[in-house]
């Protein structure tokens, strides 16, 4: 059972106390996201999975299958200039 | 050393914490007199110094560095400072970069961080603050006429990503139960990772089950007096994971109660001196983060072939064996005599004992003394020529 009122994560209704509710959002499990794919890195399945501590951690990772290709660490390099191209930005002086 | 070989030329060739570099970079890039400073907030080996580093290059700064023991003292602040702040243009484009500032409150805070905030309030150049926690009720006041980013450990797979890009650059291999390991163990610290895996590469490859802390002082010295290269010499050093103090005082010990030549004895003291000398710094400023120089310093003592082994104590044989035997003996002895002539044993060993010798030698004065009395004393006269 959820809540249906629109609540921000974490914030306790003290209406619904007690009643085993949830927020959606703190319902769901957590995962990173794959920088390289778009899709979830699967941390459930992730073989570093107890030494990760999901909250904590810089919040993209790279799924099982994109660190299988070939030359993971360039796909990693190319999606990272692709989607945060602001990182390349020089200023001449 | 792999940890600067593969250190990052550019912001982009950084690993994880894409959303907060990229804020970083806008805010270098909108950077205008009057822009508040930045807080880069995050654990040791995230790359706070890095970023910094990489910006200034990037972005065309002279960076100047502080530490929280620059800017603990109000006069050192404004003496450091003004000039910069004031003259900016006469001085290129200089940039502000003050680490480890969660550190500068304190007993030994004469106004300092009053201070800082009072420059902070009004930039006239691009500051950049560095600590590793923000949480304190004492950082506040910075918080609050700063922007923050925080930077955040990196996950294991990208950490694993990472050491394989260089271990296929080295052409080494690891075992896959040493790789979960040292990226398990590294909790997204890059510095500490790549420094661990030169460390197994590099010739010592201690059992993964076994942890690089079980080595204890005596194989780990002795290892390094044996390694059959200077890799694997370091590799020891940064197996050996004690107290610092306690590393160097083990090496003292060690190099000056084995039998080396003169010109040997004299290079490895001076590395000693240097590296009491880096540590003798960081206790004194705090400045934990030097305490990485340290191995690179103790390397030096390294020689292939070299003699020296552990030894605990700090004195030769020779001296020691005299100390603690002979001393004993001359110690009862002081005590007899001092009594009979109504003086302390200090007076006694310090003022009348060489007369005595000297008196019972020149065959002056005759005392009737117990055997083993009569051999030290003997031994004293021995001594006197």
């Amino acid at each position: 059972m959820y809540a249906t009122r629109k609540l921000k994560p974490m914030r306790l209704d003290f209406g619904l106390k007690g009643l085993g509710v949830k927020h959606e959002k703190c319902a769901e499990i957590k995962e990173l996201k794959c920088i390289v794919c778009g899709a979830s890195a699967g941390c459930s399945q992730c073989e570093y999975n107890e030494d990760c501590n999901l909250e904590e951690v810089s919040q993209l990772c790279i799924c099982k299958k994109c660190n299988e290709t070939e030359d993971p660490f360039a796909s990693y390099q190319i999606s990272v200039k692709k989607k945060f191209p602001l990182l390349n930005l020089k200023i001449e002086t | 050393m792999w940890s600067e070989k593969y250190r990052p030329q550019s912001i982009i060739d950084m690993m994880g914490n894409e959303d907060a570099r990229a804020s970083f970079v806008e805010w270098f890039g909108k950077w205008k007199k009057g822009t508040k400073p930045l807080l880069l907030v995050g654990p040791p080996g995230i790359g706070k110094t890095t970023l910094a580093n990489l910006a200034a290059k990037q972005f065309g700064y002279d960076m100047i560095s502080l530490n929280a023991s620059d800017v603990r003292n109000k006069n050192r602040i404004e003496e450091i400072l003004s000039p910069i702040l004031g003259n900016a243009s006469i001085l290129g484009s200089p940039m502000i970069f003050v680490d480890e500032v969660d550190g500068i409150y304190g007993r030994s805070d004469y106004g300092g961080a009053e201070a800082l905030i009072k420059i902070l309030k009004e930039p006239t150049v691009p500051i950049i603050l560095a600590a590793n926690s923000d949480l304190s009720t004492k950082m506040k006041s910075i918080k609050k006429v700063v922007k923050t980013i925080h930077l955040r450990p990196l996950p294991p797979r990208l950490v694993q990503l990472f050491l394989k890009k260089i271990l296929k650059k080295e052409n080494a291999k690891l075992s896959p139960g040493s790789l979960i390991k040292i990226i398990s163990e590294s909790r997204g610290d890059l510095r500490s990772m790549i420094n661990s895996a030169q460390a197994i590469v590099t010739g010592f490859e201690p059992a993964t089950e076994k942890s690089f802390e079980s080595l204890d002082v005596e194989s780990g010295v002795n290892a390094f007096f044996k390694a059959n290269s200077i890799d694997e010499a370091r590799s020891v050093l940064y197996s050996l994971r004690i107290d610092p103090r306690e590393k160097i005082n083990a090496f003292y010990s060690s190099v000056i109660t084995s039998s080396i030549s003169k010109s040997e004895l004299d290079k490895m003291l001076q590395v000693l001196s240097q590296a009491d000398m880096l540590f003798g710094k960081i206790m004194r400023t705090q400045q934990w983060r030097l305490l990485r120089y340290l191995d690179e310093i103790l390397i030096g003592l390294y020689q292939k072939d070299s003699s020296v082994r552990y030894s605990q104590y700090n004195l030769s044989w020779p001296l020691l064996n005299r100390l603690r035997w002979d001393g004993k003996s001359i110690k009862e002895l002081a005590t007899i005599l001092a009594k009979n002539m109504h003086i302390s044993r200090s007076t006694f060993g310090t003022l009348y004992f060489p007369y005595m010798l000297f008196c019972i030698k020149n065959k002056k004065m005759n005392l009737d003394l117990k055997e083993n009395f009569s051999d030290i004393i003997e031994k004293e006269i021995e001594k006197l020529a």
